[in-house]
């Protein structure tokens, strides 16, 4: 199944890409995303599926968007 | 009495004359400083009813017991006046040197009374205090402003500035200071304009008394460095505000076209990524290593230092994804002295009225060239159109009529920041209930509300968390006073606060003492508000009324066809008012002012309407 993952902020640098879709296998889920990514679990962060917020766990679906964004203040 | 140094610097520029006056310790211990200074002087010292641009109201610069002294982000100074645009108590903070130089002269506030007979820059070194002309530059821009005072007195001293937007009383005209940095949205650089006064420098030379002077600096020395360093290794300086446009397009939480819309498909364009790619320098605010001012090059060329709500409010609302017209429309409000924010939401609203054949003009959506045509009116408030402008959203919607109040985005009189609550009721209670206005500043709930809650519930943890963060952002960051940034950013731990203002003072206070404050100044701003509106009703605590219009529901994407409940907005800002002791009209009961030791203000507020028991 294929995902887009979004990167934002600091986190584009971190895992070094903005934006790709991954070829994944089923039952893949949002940990094991993480994993893939290479992103500091303990870090805060944000993470949405199809813009939404998501469960520690979750599987993900075919056609998802996920996007990763550290925790933010705004301004 | 360590950390403050027990001084008011009262000046009237009526008569030209000033004075210096003492605060008691039982003062400093219940108002601490800044934003609670501020609203505790013009409580106790504005008449109600005044003309905020007026000879009558006061323009207030306050510093707290942090204020100046090294350590993470404590280049900030509150100004505060009561506002023109919204009517309330209002105030904002910013980097400047004159957090230091004010504090080294010897005041930890500045009370600015009456009205000069003709442009003033005030000068307050030490105990002298100047009158002096500044014609030459009324009727100038900020940076040249802020050229000729350097000339004169060097880079070093304390400035606060304003531009054409304030001496024209634009009703959202800034405070600027240091170039790139401005505070006071509700209009603070408008009181300043009237009074006539187009600047005001500061230089100090005296210690700011300390009661371990040495432990401070050793110990704010050392957390400079970590929180530098923390950040250097989270990466969030790479982007720094700007990384939230990206993912509040993914949320469906971005403002675009005047909030009718949450997500574009161009707002790439304008992300964290492209201003990084776009940088040409970094600007920061004294006592800080987090540097979140991204300058870029402009349409025309000039150097724009943007932040996220710079480009959610003069980019996506107003369908302009032109990062370097975005920059020039920055430029402009900052050389006229323009709040950023509101500005993009008068644009986007007069935009809207027009698409919506509620007013003719020539102004469309995404036309970077004829907005700054409209911020060259609205500052200088050049004719009918220009007048229109400059008295922001909610003047100009009673204007134009047509109910054009449904998508007149604001609270209280004050432009909604560039956060899209159309399913975010944690966020738009925020907003709705931030005592000064639509101002981010307060409580910023978004991220938790869509990362840790049901995005469409109303529960109470929702109205728990406002609180929450209201006490910290809007209460402790406001009064002690520092920059948040740290804290929220790079996570550093709210409880260093309370060592470097027990290291300052001498005292032995913990959060839960800061909290009590933070909920003494918001009582107290209620109360103002009660002074001011004795009809007062809970609809001033809503957010606007176009997030609850399903005819401004999404019709694609993660929200699509879903608005804020009324009804369970109500049902939510019970749990607000519950939670702080305020009754069903949102005003604090007399318990609950007995509780904070408001019982004298409680008093005077029920001379203007009642308060229940």
């Amino acid at each position: 199944m294929k995902v887009t993952v979004k990167m934002t902020g600091s986190f584009v640098h971190t895992a070094g890409f903005s934006e790709r879709t991954f070829d994944l296998a089923p039952g893949t889920t949002t940990d094991d995303l993480l994993d893939m990514v290479k992103i500091d679990k303990s870090r805060p962060m944000i993470v949405a599926r199809n813009g939404n917020a998501v469960a520690s766990g979750e599987k993900l679906e075919d056609g998802d968007r996920v996007v990763i964004a550290p925790v933010f203040s705004g301004g | 009495m360590f950390g403050w140094t027990g001084n008011i610097l009262r000046v009237d520029l009526t008569q030209k004359t000033f004075r210096v006056e003492t605060f008691s310790e039982e003062f400093a211990h219940k108002w601490v400083g800044g934003r609670g200074f501020a609203l505790k002087a013009l409580w106790d010292e504005l008449e109600p009813g005044i003309d905020p641009l007026g000879p009558k109201n006061k323009f207030i610069v306050a510093l707290g017991p942090i204020a100046g002294i090294p350590a993470p982000n404590t280049g900030k100074t509150v100004v505060a006046a009561k506002s023109p645009l919204t009517g309330g108590y209002g105030d904002g903070n910013l980097g400047t040197r004159v957090t230091e130089q004010l504090r080294k002269a010897g005041y930890d506030m500045l009370i600015v009374e009456g009205v000069a007979s003709e442009p003033t820059l005030l000068y307050i070194e030490d105990e002298k205090v100047e009158f002096l002309p500044a014609a030459e530059v009324w009727g100038k821009g900020t940076y040249a402003t802020n050229d000729w005072i350097y000339e004169r007195y060097g880079r070093r001293v304390g400035v606060l500035n304003i531009g054409q937007g304030g001496e024209n009383l634009n009703l959202y005209a800034t405070v600027r200071s240091l170039e790139g940095r401005s505070g006071g949205r509700p209009g603070m650089g408008a009181v300043m304009g009237s009074k006539k006064l187009k600047a005001i420098v500061v230089k100090g030379s005296k210690p700011i008394p300390q009661a371990d002077p040495a432990a401070m600096k050793k110990l704010g020395a050392a957390d400079l460095r970590t929180v530098h360093e923390m950040d250097k290794k989270s990466g969030w300086s790479i982007q720094s505000t700007t990384g939230i446009l990206a993912w509040c397009n993914e949320v469906a939480a971005l403002p675009v076209r005047n909030m009718r819309k949450t997500r574009h498909s161009d707002a790439w364009k304008i992300d964290g990524e492209r201003l990084d790619d776009a940088r040409i320098a970094t600007y920061g605010c004294p006592t800080c290593t987090m540097h979140c001012g991204i300058a870029v090059r402009d349409r025309e060329g000039r150097e724009s230092e943007l932040d996220y709500e710079n480009i959610g409010m003069l980019g996506s609302n107003i369908e302009l994804f032109e990062l370097d017209q975005v920059g020039s429309l920055n430029y402009l409000c900052d050389d006229y002295g323009l709040d950023t924010i509101s500005a993009g939401g008068v644009l986007g609203f007069y935009a809207d009225a027009i698409d919506r054949g509620h007013v003719a003009g020539d102004f469309r959506f995404g036309d970077g060239e004829r907005a700054k045509e409209l911020l060259r009116l609205a500052a200088l408030r050049e004719g009918d159109l220009g007048n229109l402008l400059a008295d922001g959203t909610m003047r100009m919607a009673r204007k134009i009529g047509r109910g054009s109040e449904a998508y007149a985005m604001h609270v209280k009189g004050l432009e909604v920041s560039a956060y899209n609550c159309k399913l975010c009721p944690g966020m738009a209670l925020s907003f709705g209930t931030s005592p000064i206005g639509a101002h981010h500043k307060e409580s910023w709930v978004i991220t938790f509300e869509l990362n840790q809650t049901v995005r469409d519930s109303y529960d109470r943890g929702k109205a728990e968390k406002v609180i929450e963060l209201q006490r910290i952002r809007g209460g402790l960051f406001e009064y002690i006073i520092a920059c948040r940034f740290p804290w929220v950013e790079v996570g550093w731990e709210l409880e260093h606060y309370p060592v470097y203002f027990n290291t300052i003072t001498g005292l032995n206070w913990t959060l839960d003492d800061f909290w009590k404050v933070g909920d003494r100044i918001y009582a107290l701003m209620k109360f103002f508000w009660l002074r001011e509106m004795p009809d007062w009703s809970r609809k001033m605590d809503y957010p606007p009324m176009a997030w609850f219009d399903s005819a401004n529901a999404d019709t694609d994407g993660p929200i699509a066809g879903k608005v804020l409940d009324l009804e369970k907005y109500d049902g939510l800002l019970d749990h607000y008012y519950d939670l702080r002791g305020w009754d069903k009209r949102g005003m604090p009961t007399r318990k609950t002012a007995a509780a904070l030791g408001l019982e004298d203000e409680a008093r005077q507020a029920e001379v203007f309407g009642r308060l229940e028991d």
